[in-house]
């Protein structure tokens, strides 16, 4: 149920719970330190315990999808039809798959092209979305208004829906895959930056640009789009958690990566069938694997917006 | 309130031609015409080229569009080659089944996470409130077929109190309906993802309006904790749900595909994989325009009824 739409437009709705931050004002005397912006949010984040764990999650299931194929070694190239579906135990710790490949590492590998997919499906919609939202913003006017109509249509369209079609088409690559979950998640982000930088836009350093003889161009990217920077990461780690989520969906339905490359998506395709027949093990390790790395990016995602939201952040 | 609610109208078709052009124009990019799946693969290019004269694929797209749109408008949304039945026939036949599943899904939803984040917002900081936080949020994080799969699992497979799927003998809405026991598990599965997403929201609507001070005189006039939650903060906190149900109509219809899928429940889903499998555009196109339709419907509905529920809202 995690539908970008969704997600954007209530929380513009609902404002995120205030954190109850004690405002120690400072003693008289007392001279603040003074940092930069980020440092500050890194400051703020890092005091986040559970959003640390998070990372560590991630990098962990970084390590053990990239890394861990160099440490253990499996077959995942020839299918061994006397060895398919093996429990685990032996010499397969998971067990075996139905082509008889060693099912932790296909873990590792159905690791790589999801983390893969997803990363690069988020920086694809949020190139997209920043350069659309920001050049709506900026312009103004009936762009602005023909450019936001059009999100407003796209966001009608069903995602899911829309990318199954194209999806029947296309071969699975982790390059297409990207591409077609990448130009139906631009949206969200297009709203978001587009609304900072209608704020932005008014405000003196950008007249001050714009008297020194700073160019449209210059404007959005030198100035406008930095300082939307904010609202753009938290969104990328919400776009990676979903791309990832939405690729699990293509893969169940059988339209994902094609055989023999895999992504953690595919590795669930047939699911029901596989727990009816008793291969547990193909299902809940799998699927262990991508809960854990979509918590951790959603964890991650609501801890830096704590962090980098001024009004939440203690003095 | 008569102007405000004409204009939304007028917006909601033009943003609903606009849903229709862009899923048309995306099919007609990956299919121009069904001449090839009709007449076979082996289809010499001169009985393509007459078949598409016949059924009209030889005319310009934005004259196909347009007849298109026109057929919408009356209800029709062309042929399905592959099931050799028109797609609103089609549609009508299932139709029933899926609003079943996904009605029942959805009322279940808003019944249970309703006064969970109220709960959880009174608790605030809690063990119980930490505790389905998390449950929240890791639900929130699973595939909604995963869910079901692990249900499946239990209530099924290691339990035997659900079977672990829809029996072929579910061939209309009344014999979904009188078959509970089976459709207990389709309908949870799409209940706890869709709550998961609900109470969230729900608990920091509540939470918001908990600070506020109408809550503090309800509590200083000496009403007890019960009415002044079920009197008071129950009716104000539920406002934004309005906006929520009217936004997460994509998503419980890609839910319910999912779901519909997983339990072999013959419904609007199932008939759209298998369109997906059969290249039946026809299916894949009328489907993805109708939930869009719905998007936008529930959107309208849900903003007139915001500012019929909510007299703060206001009219612009």
């Amino acid at each position: 149920m995690s539908d970008p739409a969704t997600r954007g437009a209530v929380d513009r709705v609902i404002a995120p719970e205030p954190t109850v931050a004690p405002t120690s004002a400072p003693e008289g005397g007392e001279v603040q330190v003074i940092a930069s912006g980020w440092r500050l949010a890194l400051g703020e984040f890092s005091q986040n315990r559970l959003a640390l764990f998070a990372v560590l999650v991630l990098v962990f299931f970084i390590l053990f999808s990239f890394i861990g194929p160099l440490i253990y070694h499996s077959n995942q190239t020839i299918t061994e039809p006397l060895s398919t579906t093996l429990p685990p135990g032996g010499g397969h710790p998971l067990g075996t798959d139905q082509n008889g490949f060693d099912e932790l590492g296909r873990l590792m590998k159905g690791g790589q092209t999801a983390l893969e997919i997803g990363f690069l499906a988020a920086a694809i919609a949020t190139v997209i979305g920043t350069v659309w939202g920001a050049v709506a913003g900026l312009v103004g006017g009936l762009l602005d208004g023909a450019m936001m109509r059009f999100v407003d249509v796209l966001l009608s369209i069903p995602f899911l829906f829309a990318v199954l079609i194209i999806a029947t088409k296309y071969s699975g690559t982790v390059i297409t895959l990207s591409i077609v979950l990448g130009i139906f998640s631009w949206l969200i982000p297009a709203r978001l930056v587009r609304g900072e930088v209608l704020t932005l836009r008014t405000r003196d350093f950008v007249s001050a640009a714009r008297v020194m003889g700073a160019g449209q161009a210059r404007l959005v990217f030198r100035h406008l789009i930095p300082n939307a920077l904010s609202v753009v990461i938290v969104n990328v780690t919400f776009q990676v958690a979903d791309a990832i989520l939405a690729l699990a969906y293509l893969g169940f339905l059988g339209f994902g990566l094609q055989y023999p490359n895999t992504s953690w998506g595919d590795m669930l395709g047939n699911a029901q069938n596989n727990v009816t027949s008793g291969y547990w093990w193909l299902v809940y390790p799998v699927g262990a694997c991508l809960v854990l790395v979509v918590l951790a990016s959603n964890v991650i995602g609501d801890a830096l917006r704590d962090a980098l939201d001024v009004r939440l952040r203690k003095r | 309130m008569i102007g405000y609610v004409i204009r939304r109208l007028i917006i909601a078709v033009i943003v609903t031609i606009g849903i229709a052009a862009i899923t048309f124009a995306m099919l007609h990019y990956l299919q121009p015409s069904p001449a090839a799946i009709v007449l076979g693969t082996k289809a010499r290019p001169e009985a393509i080229a007459s078949w598409n004269k016949q059924h009209g694929y030889d005319r310009p797209e934005i004259v196909q569009f347009w007849s298109y749109l026109k057929g919408i408008a009356h209800f029709n949304f062309g042929y399905s080659y592959k099931l050799s039945q028109s797609v609103a026939a089609l549609f009508n036949e299932n139709a029933g089944r899926t609003a079943y599943l996904s009605g029942a899904a959805l009322v279940l939803a808003l019944l249970i996470a309703i006064p969970l984040g109220i709960y959880q917002a009174v608790r605030r900081n809690s063990i119980a409130d930490y505790t389905l936080s998390a449950l929240n949020l890791t639900l929130y994080s699973m595939p909604s077929f995963l869910l079901g799969v692990v249900l499946i699992q239990f209530f099924a497979l290691n339990w035997n109190i659900f079977p672990p799927g829809v029996s072929s003998n579910i061939t209309s809405t009344w014999a979904a309906i009188t078959h509970p026991s089976q459709m207990v598990l389709p309908i949870a599965t799409l209940t706890f993802i869709t709550v998961a997403s609900f109470s969230r929201y729900m608990r920091s609507s509540a939470l918001d309006n908990l600070a506020q001070d109408y809550i503090r005189l309800a509590r200083a006039k000496g009403l007890s904790e019960r009415a002044v939650l079920s009197r008071h903060l129950l009716r104000n906190a539920c406002l934004p749900m309005i906006t929520l149900v009217g936004l997460s109509i994509p998503a419980l219809m890609a839910g319910n595909l999912l779901i519909e899928y997983l339990f072999n429940y013959p419904g609007l889903g199932l008939l759209f994989y298998n369109a997906l499998n059969n290249a039946d555009y026809n299916i894949m196109l009328a489907y993805t325009i109708l939930i869009g339709i719905l998007t936008v419907v529930g959107n309208l509905i849900a903003d007139i009824a915001i500012t019929a529920a909510d007299p703060r809202v206001r009219l612009t």
